[in-house]
Order: structure tokens, then C-alpha cells, then sequence
């Protein structure tokens, strides 16, 4: 359990948290239409079909647009300044530690490609000393970032965690979404019977979180609000398609709410992202943990998807209209279209409780539940204890053996079809797990029903840049591109969309041996084992995971790479 | 038509990657999705739709739309006969 000490949002609705949540209570949003001009065929960025997004406007950008910094990393750092104006915190202290979640980072911003790069920039800025830890685990990463810091701080490796979700819209972005067919042109409507896609959406949100319960001098806004529990459950069903039955989303709510009153609950405050799978996936997961009753908030309707930023902003809102006694409306929604029942309404209804669950979902098959409450929670703090990690087994694959995962895969492993459609990252993590788990002799952990006893924790410095850079060649944005955002080269693959989202790699992994415990996938500015290790401790002291496949999975080309994964028991 | 069908073999392989099936082995009538046949996914279909329109220039804008057309590979060659682009 942690407190938050202060909060900020910076959006095209506002800067501030308050502005946000007042412009959210009158019923504003930044969505608006984008597409081709009468008379055009492309619209911004070069896409071709019209579509619903919340995107700065050039006014906004140009307000918070800081002299030597990218779009996204002044964005990042104007919403952590501020979050930090209100309290006073030494920064500069090694027991500070500053967590960025983002999915692509500075992506079609030309410079400081790799989100660690961003990181250490946006910490300079800010004054944070220690090393920058990124989340990149798909949509979830907001709340996944959340729970990186409960791990950090429960585990007492620092006493302070700023937590930033930031995400600025591009054409990589945008085209790869529409090529997965998942984007709405229509403002989005989570829950309803007509949602046909998603919004993406700009913003930045920070929380500044502290180990020990803030002095007096530290209250803000938000102050008096915890982060309780978290959990993550893989669905080891699909990449990109939820379980229908929203397996995953619902064993992290349950194992989130287990011995715990859900009567006291607000609200539940869904992923709600308006496509027609998670929002009928989640509804399921509801139903199935006994949530029916408890009133749901969307809240995509007035910010869209922020993708790195969602966990974090939605957050923030659910606390602030807590406080004010408030279950946020579902902008968007009319008419109930998805068969698990849920209470959801477009209309402010009143509570008098004081705690709240996040959910969230995303690519990879990651699901997470979050349970936030002001005050004490009934069943009191969490315990955290202390494990001890056993390295089982090691395999190290590198591009200087000579040996491709590939020619490994047609040598050792060979029953796997889907294996040619993964990316190198995948690929590589694919066949190492592969030898780890014959090499220790654990392959039927799933079968023995231990599969979600083991966690997947992988680490890199290059994120999926590999497939940045294929991805990037279908959408004409590539270095072979003599005529930029041409239509002729204008293909956007949704085959190699999806392996842009480095945790796919982790979600690969799961689905081959029914892993259903946490996946998660950060990066790091360099291998630092130490830091790996620290992270791998503290996150197995905090869950139900009794073994671990972790380690370093990089890959800057098809030729030059280096994964070194292991596989560790617990002991407490 | 034979042509077409041979055609869109070779570039449904190559596009979704299905190392291990050979072109011998690739019925021109198999389903291409469920256990029985090819067994494609979903993100298969909307790849196919990206080669639609890369190869033949044609835009099918609703994957609902696909269900038929993406029974098999000659169901696929008799639209790609009917509303070719190029």
C-alpha cells in the first residue's frame, strides 16, 4: 500500500487536475473529427480514412512546448512540475525514483528514439537522479506503472515514486490502430450498443506517490488516497483479442478484492475503450466477480485513448469525483450493447464510499485491477513480505554465437507455426523460454494448473525498434521513403503493428505455456542486473507468483541481439 | 481464374508468414479459418485486406463485409476477379 501525495493532469481540457475534473463534470471533450479536406484524399499525418481523436491543438502545443525537448517529453515534464508544485519533495534524493509509462514514447518525433532516452531526459529536467525505469506494457501501462511503484516502495528501495503516463499522437500510432480496424471516425461509445472503435487521445498525468503517510504540510487535493492492491493476470489467449470470457481481467479482480467488502466499492472505473471486444470482455469479467451491482465509469467519451497516459488520468479522475461524492458519467454511452450486467449511466450518480477499483486491459493479453481507497481499508495494510530468489536454470542467446532463434527454433523446437509471424524480440524471448523450460524440466507447469503461479518479466534498452522500423517501411515513413507519406507505400500492416508493443513479446510466451500470472516488460537505459533483480524481488514479494521467467531480451536488428532469460523459484 | 488463385497463394504466404505450408499443400478451397483448414486469425483477415488493396487496389473498408469473401482462397479470387483495381 501506498499514499498519494499529489496529482496532475495535463490534456487539450485542461492543466491541471482541477481543470480537468471541472471540464469533465460540464460534460467537455477534445474529441474531435480528423480526416481528408473536401478535395483532399489524406488526412493529418497522411492517413487515409477520417477519424475521431483528442489531440492538442497548435495553440496548446506552442503554450507547453519547452526549447530543447520533443512534444512528448515537454509534455511529460510540464505535468510533473506541476504535480510537484505542491508539495515539497527533494528530488534530487536517491530515494526517489521516477516511472514513465508510455507506449511509443517519441515516436515520429525524430529524436531520442529509444523511451529510455526520453526518460533520462525528462528526469534531467526535473531533477530526478536515480535511474528512470520505463513501463511499456500496451494499454495497461499506466497501471501497471502504479503497481511498479507499489512494488518499489513496499519493498522499501525508495521512499518516493513519480509515476508519469504521457502519449502524443502520430501517424505510426493512428495508421496502425485504423490497420487493426479499431478506430472509430465517430466520437466513441463505451459500453453501447452502436461503439464501433476507439479515440486516440493526447495527455500526460503524473502521481507522486510516498511509502509513509504524508505530513500535514503535504496535503493536496488528492491527498488521503491510497493505492491498496494491484494485480496482473495474462489471459494466454490471444495477442490482440481478449478472452471472451474476459479470463485474465477477471483473476486479477479477484485476486485484487479477494477477503475484501466489494460493497464499499464507488465505482468501478473500466478500460471502456469502446471497441466491441474489451468493452463486451470487461462487462463479462464483471458479472463473472459479482460487480454488477457496483456503478461503472468510461471515461474515454471525454479524452479518448491516452494509451500511456489512460491508467494514470483515469485514476486521478475516479479519486477527485470520489471526493466530491460523484460516480463520473460515462460520456458516449446511450443504450447498453454488451451481455454481462454492468450499471453503467451517462448521467452523475451520487456515492458515499470511499474506494474504487481501475481496470484495464490491452494487447499482449494483460489485464489489471487496482483498488484505491481514501483512508483506511477494512482488512488494513497490505503485508509485504520478503522473497528469496533461486536462479533455476539460465540460457543466453546472442547474435555473436552465430546461431539464429530461428535456426534454433527449426532444431529443437519446431511445432509452433505461429513462431514465423513474431518479430525478432518475440522470436528471441519464444525460443530462449523454450530451452529454459526443457532445460529445468518445468514444462507442465500449466498443466499441473501452476500457470498462473509464474510470472514473465522482461527488460531491454532497444523497446520493439525492430519492428518500428518494418512497420514504419509499410506506412511509407521509412529511410527508403524518396517521397514522403506517399499513398503508393502507404500499407499499413496490422501483422506488423502489433509487435511494435514490446510486451506482445511477454504475451507470446504466455500463450505458448498458459502462462496466466503478471507479464510485464520495461526498459531500462542499459542492462543493469541490479536494478533487474531489485525489480524482479520486489514485484514477487507483492504477488501470488511462486517462479519467474525474467531477464534481458534486446534486439537493434535482425543481427545483432542478445537475450538472457532464467528462471527463478521463490522462496519465502 | 488458375492463375489468379496461384497468384494469391503465393501472396497470402508471404504476406502471413506461413513458413511450414507449401503451395502443394494449400487447397484453393480449404477454409481458411477454424481447426479444420489454414487456420488463420484475426489479424490474418486484416492483412489480407492490406493486400487487397496493395495488389489489386481494391478497399474493403468493413472486415464484416469478409466473411464471405475470406472463406477460402477461391472464394477470395472470384471478388478479386469482380472488383480489381489493377
Amino acid at each position: 500500500m501506498i499514499n498519494v501525495l499529489s496529482t496532475n493532469i495535463t490534456s487539450p481540457l485542461g492543466l491541471t487536475t482541477e481543470q480537468n475534473y471541472r471540464a469533465v463534470l460540464s460534460g467537455a471533450s477534445a474529441l474531435r473529427r480528423y480526416g481528408p479536406k473536401a478535395g483532399e484524399d489524406r488526412g493529418p499525418w497522411g492517413t487515409t480514412e477520417p477519424f475521431t481523436a483528442s489531440l492538442f491543438s497548435e495553440e496548446q502545443r506552442a503554450e507547453l512546448a519547452i526549447d530543447g525537448h520533443t512534444f512528448f517529453e515537454a509534455l511529460a515534464i510540464r505535468s510533473v512540475r506541476e504535480a510537484l508544485s505542491h508539495i515539497s519533495l527533494d528530488v534530487a534524493s536517491p530515494r526517489v525514483v521516477l516511472i514513465l509509462s508510455t507506449t511509443k514514447g517519441n515516436i515520429g518525433q525524430a529524436v531520442r528514439y529509444y523511451p529510455s532516452e526520453a526518460a533520462a531526459m525528462i528526469a534531467k529536467a526535473i531533477g530526478v537522479t536515480t535511474t528512470p525505469i520505463v513501463v511499456c506494457n500496451a494499454c495497461v501501462s499506466g497501471l501497471s506503472a502504479m503497481l511498479l511503484a507499489n512494488h518499489l516502495l513496499s519493498a522499501s528501495l525508495y521512499d518516493y515514486a513519480i509515476v508519469v503516463g504521457a502519449e502524443v499522437q502520430s501517424r505510426f500510432i493512428v495508421s496502425g490502430f485504423q490497420s487493426l480496424k479499431a478506430v472509430s471516425a465517430e466520437p466513441c461509445r463505451p459500453f453501447d450498443m452502436e461503439r464501433n472503435g476507439l479515440n486516440p487521445g493526447e495527455a500526460a498525468a503524473t502521481i507522486v506517490f510516498a511509502a509513509k503517510s504524508p505530513s500535514d504540510k503535504d496535503m493536496t487535493g488528492a491527498v488521503g488516497w491510497q493505492l491498496v492492491d494491484g494485480a496482473v493476470c495474462n489471459d494466454a489467449y490471444h495477442i490482440v483479442s481478449p478472452s471472451p470470457q474476459g479470463d485474465g481481467l477477471t483473476n486479477a479482480i479477484e485476486a485484487v478484492m479477494k477477503g475484501r467488502d466489494k460493497q464499499q466499492l464507488a465505482s468501478v472505473c473500466v478500460h471502456g475503450t469502446a471497441t466491441l471486444y474489451n468493452d463486451q470482455m470487461e462487462s463479462k469479467a464483471i458479472q463473472r466477480t459479482n460487480l454488477s451491482g457496483v456503478p461503472l465509469s468510461a471515461l474515454k467519451g471525454y479524452y479518448g485513448h491516452t494509451m500511456g497516459a489512460a491508467g494514470v488520468l483515469e485514476t486521478i479522475l475516479s479519486m477527485r469525483a470520489t471526493d466530491d461524492g460523484i460516480v463520473l458519467p460515462s460520456k458516449g454511452f446511450t443504450e447498453l450493447g454488451v451481455s454481462g450486467k454492468v450499471s453503467i449511466s451517462s448521467e452523475p450518480r451520487p456515492t458515499d464510499k470511499t474506494a474504487f477499483l481501475k481496470i484495464m486491459s490491452g494487447f499482449g493479453g494483460c489485464n489489471v485491477a487496482a483498488l484505491f481507497e481514501k483512508g483506511a481499508w477494512s482488512k488494513g495494510q497490505v503485508a509485504s513480505g520478503k522473497v528469496t530468489l533461486e536462479k533455476v536454470q539460465t540460457v543466453r542467446l546472442t547474435s555473436a554465437d552465430g546461431t539464429s532463434p530461428t535456426d534454433i527454433y527449426k532444431q529443437q523446437i519446431g511445432d509452433y507455426p505461429k513462431f514465423y509471424k513474431m518479430d525478432i524480440l518475440a522470436r528471441l524471448a519464444f525460443v530462449a523460454t523454450e530451452l529454459l523450460l526443457k532445460a529445468s524440466s518445468q514444462e507442465s507447469e500449466a498443466d499441473k494448473g501452476h500457470g498462473s503461479e509464474v510470472a514473465v518479466i522482461l527488460f531491454n534498452h532497444s523497446s520493439s525498434v525492430v519492428a518500428d522500423r518494418q512497420y514504419l517501411a509499410t506506412i511509407g515513413d521509412d529511410e527508403a521513403s524518396s517521397v514522403p507519406l506517399s499513398r503508393e507505400r502507404f500499407f499499413p500492416s496490422p501483422s506488423v503493428f502489433v509487435y511494435t508493443l514490446p510486451n506482445i513479446t511477454a504475451g507470446e510466451v504466455a500463450i505458448r505455456h498458459h502462462l496466466c500470472g503478471e507479464t510485464s516488460f520495461y526498459i531500462l537505459p542499459e542492462r543493469d542486473e541490479t536494478l533487474m533483480q531489485q525489480i524482479l524481488e520486489a514485484t514477487l514479494a507483492q504477488t501470488n507468483a511462486t517462479s519467474a521467467i525474467s531477464g534481458w531480451v534486446d534486439a537493434e536488428s535482425e543481427t545483432c541481439y542478445e537475450c538472457e532469460l532464467s528462471m527463478y523459484n521463490t522462496t519465502s | 481464374m488458375e492463375q489468379l488463385i496461384k497468384d494469391l497463394k503465393l501472396q497470402i504466404k508471404e504476406a502471413l508468414n506461413l513458413e511450414e505450408l507449401s503451395l502443394e499443400d494449400f487447397d484453393a478451397d480449404a477454409p481458411l479459418f477454424g481447426d479444420e483448414g489454414i487456420g488463420l486469425d484475426s489479424i490474418d483477415v486484416l492483412e489480407i485486406i492490406v493486400l487487397l488493396e496493395k495488389e489489386y487496389g481494391i478497399r474493403l473498408a468493413n472486415p464484416k463485409e469478409g466473411k464471405a469473401i475470406f472463406k477460402s482462397v477461391r472464394t477470395i479470387a472470384e471478388y478479386v476477379q469482380a472488383n480489381r483495381k489493377k
